[in-house]
């Protein structure tokens, strides 16, 4: 790991992947995207009636009038940009593997570079856990499958995020340009 | 540690998207990254002016945020509407101290913190000051990662709304002030992302 001599920022970090192993990463991440939004991530239980709730749930219940904004919002940092973050990772990772630069490798890598900021899943997450603990005194509420898939896909894009762009470069430098 | 030369001196400049570091001379006219085609500024252009213009709207917008109802529910026990600061309250008198604790500090100690620091940085930058230079790089650093925990209100509101639709038994529905405090999160990101930290190591020309 470099760190600046001046603030101490991190300017360089050990990896420890290739183009491969980010592919594998990536791959994982697309699975774990998949579950998280076709599965409930909390669904609820009374008198026989049952309510869902996951990612794509939560924003439509945003869609009220102008509220929409929020859902807007919502729907752009927790679905949107990490779907295109993980279809371009995987499109530039799959060039890189067989040695190439993708079509389009510059535009692809400054929208990374400018979407990293706006990627919200893990607090998604803590959302979620949230919503449990406070409903959880009124109602019986269980965590469904889409949960560990939201938990993982974290651990997953965290994985990938600690490789910032510069290394990206330098694996699309080892191939053949 | 003084004997740092800065970029500037060196003539060199980075490219803030893809972290080249490329001789000044060697650019061309449009001044683009020769890697990734960014446009290379040695300083982000009126960089104080927009982040000071996103953080007026972020103060703005807090307040609607906190005044306007977030959330109404309804149900066997009646109608409510209930603020971020309301449902806080209510956590803590129920016992559940930690999440409220938890939302307090997403909700109202962080962009509380933002508003503050990112003040302060602008202030500082503005008189050149060299004063804990290191602390306020660190300062820009913690704001960068702490922004986007904020959403956690909305995310929670939309959750419970998405869940909550047992009409007589117990409904929940999204109220105005989440709206404005999506854009308070928002809005306060592109503060902190238009400030350029370099101008802290800046001495006065």
């Amino acid at each position: 790991m470099a760190l600046c001599r001046r603030c101490d920022a991190v300017l360089a970090r050990y990896f420890g992947a290739n183009a491969e192993s980010g592919l594998a990463l990536v791959c994982a991440a697309a699975i774990f995207f998949a579950i998280a939004n076709l599965t409930p991530i909390l669904s609820i239980d009374v008198a026989g009636i049952e309510t869902q709730a996951n990612v794509w749930f939560a924003v439509r219940s945003l869609q009220q009038g102008w509220i929409s904004v929020a859902a807007v919002g919502l729907a752009f940092t927790t679905f949107l940009i990490p779907a295109v973050q993980i279809a371009l990772l995987f499109w530039v990772l799959l060039f890189a593997r067989v040695g190439h630069r993708p079509p389009g490798f510059g535009p692809i890598m400054r929208l990374l570079h400018h979407m990293r900021p706006w990627s919200m899943t893990e607090v998604f997450l803590l959302g979620a856990l949230v919503a449990i603990v406070k409903l959880a005194n009124w109602v019986p509420i269980t965590a469904g499958p889409g949960i560990w898939a939201i938990a993982a896909l974290t651990t997953v894009l965290a994985l990938l995020g600690r490789c910032d762009p510069e290394s990206w470069w330098s694996i699309a430098r080892a191939v053949k340009p | 540690m003084t004997a740092l030369r800065q970029s500037l001196e060196l003539g060199l400049s980075l490219c803030r998207t893809c972290g080249l570091v490329v001789p000044r001379a060697s650019l061309r006219i449009d001044r683009r990254c020769p890697r990734c085609r960014s446009g290379i500024e040695q300083r982000t252009p009126f960089s104080t002016e927009k982040t000071l213009a996103w953080l007026i709207a972020g103060i703005v917008l807090y307040i609607p945020a906190n005044l306007l109802p977030v959330m109404h529910t309804s149900g066997l026990l009646g109608e409510q509407d209930s603020t971020i600061l309301g449902g806080i309250l209510e956590f803590w008198r129920s016992g559940d101290w930690d999440i409220a604790l938890l939302i307090f500090t997403a909700s109202v100690a962080v962009p509380f913190t933002k508003f503050i620091a990112i003040g302060l940085l602008l202030l500082t930058v503005r008189k050149s000051s060299r004063w804990q230079q290191h602390q306020r790089t660190v300062l820009y650093r913690v704001v960068e990662f702490i922004g986007y925990w904020s959403m956690l209100d909305v995310i929670v509101v939309a959750l419970t709304a998405a869940l909550m639709q047992f009409q007589v038994l117990g409904a929940a529905e999204p109220r105005a002030g989440i709206a404005f405090f999506c854009a308070v999160v928002v809005v306060t990101m592109l503060s902190a992302l238009s400030f350029d930290p370099r101008l802290i190591w800046d001495r006065p020309a």
